[in-house]
């Protein structure tokens, strides 16, 4: 099949594809090929211009230079529309969806086949012929704000289907599905291939690309790093075209620590609707120059116990000591101020000020002290200098400290944020998810930045959904459970299997 | 009161409201669909008065009223491209642009009105637009006359009404143009232009708001004075969003403001000791109770008010 598949014409090629931003060169003159009836990973890190290539051949930007051949024939890409005519579809990670409409509107938007009348029978006739064909069952009449990740996706690919669609476009297809729905994906994806269909699926999780796709391009920094068929690819020439060096998974380099002063929390709980306690009783010490990871299920309570602890809500019962002064009863300016620094989960919400520039959001938490201000007023140079250490010590992919927060790339706003908590030598760091969404060269540098500020005596609180990174990192880890702390296990005693039960909800003898 | 009496007064609430509410359900109709593509028009106030000038103008000295509602509407459309031109194109804030269309049309109207006429003198009159009485069917006894004796334009909005309302919810480009209210990237994304159908909504809530005015002016006042309109646009906004972007139910909206004014008029001359402005208070009152009870169930398209900028 491979050999077959080697001697075909590519469907797709783009030739030389150059596209700048103001900003960045997110595409670099790169040639990409699509064959028939395969699935093509295109890999990369954060920000490598795996989206913005797709992008390109959906017809949403147009490139500064560069050629696209469909079946040979040399084309102009005008608009997304075009790129349907040529049976291109693209599923985007925000998904094109109207949620107050329901499934045969949400077809129906902009159908070509359709002249004035909305005839619904038509389109859900085609539509139960297509589900029926490829395997792909949705409620036609369901309205999307009711449905999962799963079911609107699958819309989405019926969406493209029923458009004619011979080459399908996902852009990271698994970021918000369970296992379970990533598992049935992966089944429809092979489904579709089978039946003649070429897929692109953009990803930077590599166990993804083995089990499932059949060839395999991978971008650094606009510029093609590697090509070939999965199956002669070896992981590791993956990840370090990737990345562009050899990523040493080893053990930290953990200091014996011996600081005094800690994080001490007692009976704190918080309340939610109806007198419910959302965190209850929840009492532990933090002590300076260890790491302690809180393992949860999302909505056990650790999101507001973190919120609780700078302040962001107002904990209904408790006390919270730091360094023995108590700060309970404090705002969050003089939290931060005594020396507790936040990277919060929702880094576009919560981290930056989106339409500031980095030099500004690098000073959020300190704008009011030294050296930041002088006489009153702003002291911009020691602004921009700060912000030009965090630029360059966390190797954030941005032109300028004048660059706008908004302007850079998730995973590029998330290494901004950590380096700007960390270098402002906090003595306690409450850390959400800190290396969600980065890829695995910016991963393995935020966790190796955590581990040196405990090292060098900071405390710091880590809730991570990923519990290979709470293993690997933590001193100690404390299970959550609805409020509660219902286990705690120190370092050299970590068993996931156990942690794992305790997350949901088993009690252990 | 005895029973005739009663029956008489809501009689004369049925003859009344309807054109009454003619003026502010035109402007609503055209708001309505300026919202349901997510262009929020502040302006209508002032595109009224611009009608409404204008109509009174082309009647007064051409004696032509069909040419005269033909202008208003042509003005309207003249501030709807303004509109467009301001809010698409040029992507200004929608609430700023609205209010100071408002003005330009608040102020504008007002000026032509007092070069014209002066201020002093008595106010120019037109004869009010004629009713058609559909022979036999408008001597039916109390419904008779509300439903076969309007005037001819009564009887165009509501065939506007049923159109637009078809266009709307069973056509492709009425689905085309609430995506693009919803979320005009993925209209974009879909093949369908975001702006225009903007620009086709601006048109036509301009055009709506024009003639509405011209419906004030020349089929209930016959003549022209400065505030005419005197907030009926912005009711004419409110409905919308108690009509929740249905056609029907704004229309149902507007009819209810039209009875209460009719009540108004009447209760003046039955109880004249409450003072008059109280009763001129109460249609406003009333349409705000009926947006306090609908309004925090109401969901406005999710891109009301927000500009489209491509590739974003």
């Amino acid at each position: 099949m491979n050999m077959e598949k080697s001697i075909k014409e590519p469907i797709v090629k783009m030739e030389g594809i150059v596209k700048t931003f103001p900003n960045v060169v997110a595409n670099d003159g790169i040639d990409f090929e699509i064959y028939p009836k395969e699935i093509h990973a295109l890999l990369g890190e954060n920000g490598a211009g795996k989206t913005t290539l797709m992008n390109i051949l959906y017809g949403l930007y147009k490139p500064d230079r560069g050629t696209i051949y469909i079946y040979g024939k040399k084309v102009n890409i005008r608009n997304p529309s075009d790129a349907q005519k040529l049976g291109i579809g693209m599923v985007h990670q925000h998904f094109s969806l109207i949620p107050y409409f329901n499934v045969l509107e949400n077809i129906s938007i902009g159908l070509k086949e359709l002249k004035i009348n909305l005839n619904t029978n038509k389109i859900k006739e085609k539509l139960d012929r297509i589900m029926q064909e490829y395997g792909l069952q949705v409620d036609p009449e369901k309205k999307i704000e009711e449905m999962s990740v799963g079911e609107m996706q699958r819309v989405e690919i019926l969406k493209l289907l029923f458009r004619g669609a011979n080459i399908l476009i996902l852009d990271e297809p698994t970021s918000a599905l369970t296992p379970q729905e990533v598992e049935e994906l992966f089944k429809s994806l092979k489904s579709l291939v089978n039946q003649d269909k070429s897929i692109v699926i953009i990803t930077h999780k590599l166990y993804e690309v083995f089990e499932i796709s059949d060839r395999i391009t991978v971008l650094r920094k606009g510029k093609v790093t590697y090509k070939g068929f999965t199956k002669d690819t070896e992981q590791e020439a993956l990840v370090e075209a990737m990345v562009g060096r050899n990523v040493v998974f080893e053990e930290f380099n953990r200091k014996e620590t011996n600081y005094t002063g800690s994080l001490k929390v007692i009976g704190l709980t918080v309340y939610g609707k109806g007198k419910i306690p959302i965190v209850n009783k929840v009492s532990f010490e933090l002590k300076r120059g260890e790491i302690l990871g809180i393992a949860a299920v999302a909505g056990n309570g650790e999101k507001e116990l973190i919120d609780a602890l700078f302040g962001l809500i107002k904990a209904n019962e408790g006390k919270i000591f730091l360094d023995d002064k108590q700060i309970d009863n404090k705002p969050t300016k003089t939290r931060t101020q005594l020396g507790l620094s936040y990277i919060p989960g929702e880094r576009l919400t919560r981290g930056v000020a989106a339409g500031l520039s980095l030099s500004f959001n690098s000073i959020l938490h300190d704008h009011w002290s030294d050296p930041y201000i002088k006489n009153s007023l702003l002291n911009e140079n020691e602004i921009r200098k700060f912000a030009r250490k965090i630029i360059s010590s966390f190797y954030v992919n941005a032109n300028s400290e004048e660059t706008l927060a908004k302007q850079l790339s998730g995973g590029n706003i998330q290494k901004f944020i950590v380096g700007r908590e960390i270098l402002r030598e906090p003595k306690y760091i409450l850390a959400v998810n800190p290396t969600s969404g980065l890829d695995v060269g910016a991963t393995q540098m935020v966790r190796q930045a955590l581990i040196e500020m405990r090292n060098s005596g900071a405390g710091i609180l880590l809730s991570s959904e990923d519990l290979d990174e709470l293993v690997s990192l933590s001193d100690r880890i404390i299970v959550m459970y609805k409020g509660e702390i219902v286990g705690s296990f120190k370092r050299g005693e970590f068993d996931k299997l156990r942690i794992g039960s305790l997350m949901m909800g088993k009690k252990l003898n | 009161m005895n029973e005739s009496l009663i029956l008489l007064l809501i009689e004369t609430i049925l003859i009344g409201m309807v054109p009454r509410a003619m003026p502010i359900f035109s402007a609503a109709l055209g708001e309505t669909v300026d919202q349901s593509a997510g262009i929020l028009n502040l302006g209508v106030e002032g595109m009224m008065l611009m009608g409404a000038i204008t109509g009174l103008l082309v009647d007064y000295y051409y004696h032509n009223i069909v040419f005269a509602f033909l202008a208003a509407g042509a003005v309207g459309i003249l501030f709807g491209a303004i509109h467009g031109v301001l809010v698409i194109t040029m992507k200004l804030d929608q609430t700023v642009i609205g209010t100071a269309l408002w003005f330009v049309g608040w102020g504008l109207s007002g000026v032509i009105y007092a070069a014209i006429f002066g201020i002093s003198s008595a106010p120019p009159t037109v004869q009010t637009l004629g009713h058609i009485y559909i022979p036999y069917l408008s001597s039916i006894p109390f419904f008779g006359r509300f439903i076969f004796g309007e005037d001819p334009l009564v009887y165009i909005l509501i065939v506007t009404l049923i159109v637009v309302d078809y266009f709307l919810f069973h056509t492709k480009q009425g689905l085309n143009l609430r995506t693009v209210g919803q979320d005009p990237r993925v209209a974009e994304i879909m093949g369908v232009n975001p702006y225009l159908y903007r620009y086709a909504a601006v048109i036509f809530g301009g055009l709506m708001a024009g003639i509405g005015g011209a419906y004030l002016s020349l089929a209930i006042v016959g003549s022209f004075y400065f505030d005419l309109t005197a907030g009926m646009g912005f009711i004419a906004v409110a409905l919308v969003y108690f009509g929740k972007w249905k056609p029907w139910r704004v229309f149902a909206g507007t009819l209810i403001f039209g009875a209460v004014y009719v009540f108004y008029f009447m209760m003046e001359n039955i109880y004249p000791k409450i003072p008059y402005e109280f009763y001129q208070m109460l249609p406003y009152v009333v349409t705000l109770i009926m947006i306090l009870i609908i309004g925090t169930k109401a969901r406005a398209p999710a891109s009301l008010a927000l500009p489209y900028v491509k590739g974003e």
